[in-house]
């Protein structure tokens, strides 16, 4: 298991990053953290001609606390430091919350936010969590940008919206609503192991005590992040209750998703779960909201 | 048998001798070596299960940078003969398996060409290169219906996919027509793979000067592997030299030949220059031998007070594409039938087992080989029996284990039990968790959806196998016997070679400690040497819990001899009867008179000084080569005892409690004989809950990664408590029993009872591992008057 | 596919090498530089026997290239003895039988140093999830919990 041979390239800046990728567009890959292009390479199921490395980038990896509450994260930001920045934990506490759940500390020390974004698997938990926050991703091309929603940068199956020449830059989290409430969960068959199903939440409270907003975005039960709106909307408008919740966990897990089985867990079974964490993650949610938890 | 105070070293917790190099990164395996010259080999593999080779174009890949051969099964035909496990045993095919398939494949990852190049890298590049025309053929999945009339053939020549039709009886089974309850089901213990973290690799250079072959090789039987090289290579056997060097992990999955093995050294010979092959962990799990795969029906009569009256079984062993040298067919499902009666009496069994060839990677033997699979079966059947009569599970046990005065036990299938603590073993186990409590607090704690259960597994395994029975049986191979070498040098230090081979169990240790203390020498002074076939005597290796009793025993056959004319030289020396020497710690004196005294050296130096300094007619030099055959061998048993928590609404499984009685006889380093418990629990653990090798329908392998194929980590492990009861085996030179594989024994029975012991009031059985949150939900959603809902 | 030219620092040591840039970092330490300590188990990233320390931080280098590596500072197990003697993780490995074959040593070690420089008093089941990127076969891990729960204790009271 060798990577078959490539040439390399690693700018020292963003502009140059760029140029690099205009000029090889769809025979160049771009390697961030590396932590899942590195092993489809060593299987050989990924060959590209050339290889951009974007670690030298500095400008990439850099968290700035927005003046209104919100966040911009370099997309070369490493998952570690989204573990450990105060800022993160203050103003992204689903995001903080989630991080951990990422593999382990050692692929979390190399594999970025914008790599795992941009790698676009289902399974993964940052893409669920960029939509549930409702993340706007900045893509940046040579002599251009725009801004694309995370519910729309995901496109299929390791597929996004980025065109064979722009590069994932940067993400921005709006600041979180006031009286609202989050919870990440998921489960795998190991400590650290992909997961079988995972949800990362969020929920926000009127003066009334009722749900204002809800979103509940899952992994690895379609093949992009699956947000379940008609559940949210069983929610919205009410006050949370055991009631209210189990009947947002049967519409999400039953109308939803339609998730694909695989040697680990078929699709009845995922729909199964994804019922059980609904109901444990929203219980939190509002827990939170409520200043309970 | 002499006796003599023990110096303590026997028994003694003492840390590794190993451990210096393997912590600082100075450990030499395979992978680690360089050769001047040497060259690297990767092999192309067949994505297809079953098909036939119409043509191999290697043109482009011969030509791709850093290639400097391509060679495929037609090349290698005439370079190596196949490799063929030979059998005594009636009712047994041997098949064919060569180093590079040629004409047709028969499991997908089969390699059907190498390219050798001046690296790794380079080898890769030219497999990219190579195309091969391939005509599928129908596969063969399913081993009962492989038996049928018109299945595809794997194996032309055998006429048949059955390789093995075995047949036990003891007494008449029409016994069951009195049993107060019969309880049985069809069992299903899956597909596993051992996961060395070392993959396998080896690197041959060829002499041509000499004609003489070396080969290094991540293996546990360098002896067999020597024998089998000169055969199938044509090599005279004394020109072949194989070495195991540090070997990361086996569990018995490196005890078999394999192709790559005699393709390296084939092409080391016909390149004139070392080749390296470092195997993958793709190649690892689609090609190493895997384990277990049993179907088992079986069938258990008890009386009222629940004594069992018989047993009864039928096996069916998917044993992939190849039989495996030099193990064969037999060698797990054989052991399912022989052992399943356990520990316990059983008046009347018959079993029957069948291997059946399929269109997977081949099977072969595996830690615990074939009798995790026995066990899982009998204890659960007892589990049943008991909740039928509305018995405790270790009261069940209790009434059928065989006692010591009934030893030495015949059992039905003609294994002998030489001794054992059979009962002791579980009582000091309910003693160690608190059984009554547990029991207790499980019937206070039932809040719906989350359940406790207590599993209880006791059986007893064969070890040390002497002369008496090939370790698999029929096979056509010696392993009743291993020798050692003990060798004092003039500076009065120790060498001791043996023909065993070390992957982790620490012989370093262990044997330097028996040779210390029955030479009479301090530990430091003993260097142990194995896994070198020109270093130690001639021997196998090591597999089948063998190498404390069989090992051992040489080395203290070995030491006895070196000490008894170290003693009489140093008699001669200082004009003392022999009688009034003490020899410990090195030094030799005369009882009552210590400053009448030889050091080791002062003795060895006489002895290769030659006759002016001996007893007269005394043969100069100071070793002894002895060889030990503990005949029969030895049973060595204990009992498991797990508690678990099973989450209804994850489906999910979690150990609370884990507990090892063991009695693997006198203990030679408790901390070793610990760390071989739980690392048996481990592989046990994760072939309960974890572990599953998946094929699709088509045969292509599902779990060809380490994402797919799941074994235990650090944090699925529970704390596990384990307690020896040192019981001296009365058959064995020394009191050992063997251990290496026990822990993989016990526990998917324990973990399955409990986890059944849990969902029993739910109606729910265990009939099916590994225990996987996918099948609990099955089970669970299959219960009308239990729905899955949940929390 | 060009040669690049890369610098690091291993182990203290500074190293030039001219190298294929799809070269693992993994096999640069063990081929290149020899130091064949770091050992190779799957090459997907799930084993952690290549566990290095990459300027002070864990990382598998089966799932990093070499000329990543450029200008940083690598720890391998070569590197844990100090003075001639053994890490206080090794030596607490070797007093609580934490090895058995050797092969997911050197990992298991530099993932428990990382760990416990993050997280000095670490809980067992801290160690046990920490310790879960590390696959062993051998030991069923209870005697390297026990050594770096030991090696926690040590290396509090050596600072």
């Amino acid at each position: 298991m060798k990577p078959a041979p490539f040439d390399y390239l690693a700018p020292e800046s963003l502009d140059a990053a760029l140029e690099a990728l205009a000029r090889h567009g769809g025979d160049a890959k771009l390697l961030a953290g590396g932590q899942s292009l590195i092993p489809v390479m060593n299987f050989r199921l990924a060959q590209p001609a050339v290889l951009i490395d974007l670690n030298r980038l500095r400008e990439l990896d850099q968290i700035r606390a927005d003046d209104d509450g919100g966040l911009r994260i370099g997309a070369m930001t490493r998952q570690r430091t989204l573990e450990r920045d105060p800022r993160i934990a203050e103003r992204a506490p689903l995001l903080h919350e989630a991080v951990p759940f990422i593999a382990h500390p050692q692929i979390r020390n190399r594999g970025t936010l914008g790599g795992s974004l941009a790698h676009a698997d289902p399974a993964a938990e940052l893409p669920a969590v960029a939509v549930a926050l409702r993340a706007r991703l900045r893509l940046r091309r040579a002599g251009g940008e725009r801004w694309v929603e995370a519910r729309d940068f995901f496109a299929g199956l390791l597929t996004t919206a980025l065109e064979p020449d722009e590069i994932l830059v940067e993400v921005a989290l709006p600041p979180p609503a006031p009286r609202s409430g989050w919870a990440f969960l998921e489960v795998a068959r190991r400590h650290g192991d992909y997961a079988q199903v995972g949800l990362a939440a969020g929920v926000s409270l009127d003066d009334a005590g009722r749900c204002r907003e809800a979103r509940l975005v899952y992994l690895s039960v379609g093949d992009r992040p699956v947000e379940a709106r008609e559940a949210a909307r069983l929610l919205e408008g009410t006050t949370p209750s055991d009631e209210t919740v189990a009947a947002a966990a049967d519409k999400a897990s039953q109308d939803e998703m339609d998730p694909t089985g695989d040697i680990h867990a078929s699709a009845d079974f995922k729909r199964h779960l994804a019922r059980v964490l609904t109901k444990r993650v929203l219980r939190r949610a509002f827990a939170r909201a409520k200043g309970e938890a | 048998m002499e006796t003599r105070p023990a110096t303590g070293l026997i028994g003694a917790p003492a840390k590794r001798v190993e451990d210096q190099r393997l912590l600082t990164g100075r450990g030499r395996y395979v992978a680690d070596l360089v050769l001047p010259g040497m060259l690297h080999a990767a092999f192309l593999r067949s994505p297809h299960a079953h098909a036939r080779i119409l043509g191999i174009d290697t043109t482009a890949a011969r030509a791709s940078a850093g290639v400097v051969a391509v060679v495929t099964g037609d090349d290698l035909r005439d370079h190596a003969r196949p490799i063929r496990a030979l059998s005594r045993m009636a009712g047994y095919a041997a098949t064919d398996m060569p180093a590079l398939a040629s004409r047709k494949v028969r499991f997908a990852g089969e390699a059907v060409a190498a390219v050798v190049g001046e690296s790794r890298y380079a080898a890769e590049d030219g497999l990219d290169r190579i195309t091969v025309d391939y005509e599928p053929l129908e596969p063969v999945i399913d081993p009962r219906a492989a038996m049928a009339e018109g299945s595809p053939l794997l194996h032309d020549d055998t006429r048949t996919n059955v390789l093995l039709s075995r047949e036990f009886s003891q007494g008449d089974v029409a016994a069951f027509a009195g049993s107060a309850v019969v309880v049985g089901d069809r069992f299903r213990f899956h597909r596993h793979a051992a996961v060395a973290i070392e993959n396998r690799a080896c690197l041959a250079d060829y002499e041509p000067g000499t004609g003489a072959l070396t080969l290094w090789t991540s293996t546990q039987v360098p002896g067999m592997i020597r024998e089998a090289l000169a055969e199938l290579l044509g090599i005279p056997a004394h020109r072949v030299r194989v070495v195991a060097p540090d070997v990361g992990g086996g569990f018995g999955m490196k005890s078999a030949l394999y192709p790559e093995e005699v393709a390296v050294s084939a092409l080391a010979r016909r390149l004139g220059r070392p080749v390296k092959w470092v195997g993958d962990r793709r190649e690892d799990l689609l090609t190493s031998t895997q384990a277990w795969d049993e179907d088992v029906e079986a069938e258990l009569g008890v009386n009222a007070d629940g004594g069992i009256r018989a047993l009864r079984a039928k096996v069916w062993a998917d044993i992939g594409a190849y039989s495996v040298y030099p193990w064969t067919a037999s060698i797990e499902v054989i052991q399912v039938v022989s052992f399943l009666p356990g520990p316990y009496r059983v008046p009347h069994y018959h079993g029957q087992a069948w291997g059946v060839a399929t269109n997977k990677a081949p099977m072969g033997p595996y830690r615990g080989v074939g009798r995790p699979v026995s066990t899982f079966v009998m204890e659960a059947l007892l589990d049943r029996a008991a909740r039928h009569l509305g018995m405790d599970p270790a009261a069940i046990r209790l009434a059928n284990l065989i006692r010591p005065h009934e030893l030495p036990y015949r059992s039905p299938s003609g294994l002998v039990w030489d001794s054992g603590s059979f009962a002791e073993s579980l009582e000091r186990a309910c003693e160690v968790v608190d059984y009554a409590r547990l029991r207790a607090e499980q019937r206070r704690d039932v809040s719906a959806r989350r359940r406790t259960g207590i599993g209880i597994a006791s059986y007893v395994e064969l070890t040390g196998v002497g002369s008496a029975i090939p370790a698999s049986p029929g096979a056509d191979i010696a392993t009743g016997t291993e020798g050692a070498t003990v060798r004092v040098d003039p500076a009065g230090t120790v060498t001791a070679a043996f023909g065993l081979a070390c992957h982790g169990q620490g012989h370093e240790t262990t044997l330097a400690q028996v040779v210390a203390q029955e030479l009479g020498v301090e530990l430091d002074a003993v260097r142990v040497i194995h896994g070198d076939t020109d270093a130690g005597p001639i021997g196998t290796g090591t597999y089948a819990s063998r190498s404390a009793v069989i090992g051992g025993g040489a080395a203290i056959l070995a030491s006895w001899a070196v000490r008894e004319k170290a003693l009489r030289i140093a008699a001669h020396r200082l004009e003392a009867d022999v009688r009034d020497l003490e020899l410990s710690g090195g030094v030799a004196w005369v009882r009552g008179a210590p400053d009448r005294r030889l050091t080791l050296s002062q003795i060895a130096r006489s002895a290769y000084a030659g006759a002016k300094r001996l007893p007269k007619g005394m043969e100069p030099g100071l070793e002894a080569t002895r060889f030990y055959d503990p005949y029969i061998g030895t049973a060595a048993n204990a009992t498991h005892i797990a508690a678990v928590e099973v989450d209804l609404d994850l489906c999910a499984v979690a150990l609370a409690r884990y507990v090892v009685v063991e009695d693997c006889g006198r203990l030679i380093n408790p901390m070793i004989v610990e760390g071989q418990a739980i690392g048996g629990v481990a592989q046990g653990l994760g072939a309960a809950l974890l572990e599953e090798v998946v094929y699709g329908q088509g045969g292509q392998p599902l779990t060809g990664s380490l994402i797919d194929y799941l074994i235990p980590t650090a944090a699925e492990m529970p704390r596990v408590e384990v307690i020896h009861l040192e019981r001296p085996s009365p058959s064995t030179l020394g009191g050992f029993k063997g251990v290496g594989e026990g822990g993989t024994i016990g526990a998917p029975a324990a973990i399955a009872n409990a986890v059944a012991d849990a969902l029993a009031p739910l109606g729910i059985e265990i009939t099916e591992l590994p225990i996987t949150p996918e099948r609990l939900f099955r089970l669970l959603a299959a219960r009308a008057e239990a729905p899955p809902s949940c929390t | 596919m060009t040669a690049h030219r890369v610098r690091v620092t291993v182990n203290e040591r500074v190293y030039e090498r001219e190298i294929e840039p799809r070269l693992l970092l993994s096999d640069f330490l063990r081929h290149e530089l020899g130091l064949t300590g770091t050992h190779v188990g799957c090459e997907h990233g799930v084993c952690g026997a290549c566990t290095v320390l990459v300027d002070g931080l864990a990382a598998r280098s089966c799932l990093m290239l070499a000329v990543q590596a450029n200008g940083a500072e690598l720890v391998t197990v070569e590197g844990l003895m100090k003075d001639g003697q053994l890490h206080p993780l090794q030596q607490a490995f070797h007093e609580h039988h934490g090895l058995q074959c050797g092969f997911c040593t050197p990992g298991m070690l530099l993932t428990a140093l990382d760990l416990l420089r993050t997280n000095p008093r670490p809980t067992e089941v801290e160690i046990r999830q920490g310790l879960s990127a590390v696959l062993c076969r051998c030991t069923g891990y209870q005697g390297i919990v026990k050594a770096v729960e030991a090696a926690a204790v040590a290396l509090r009271s050596s600072r």
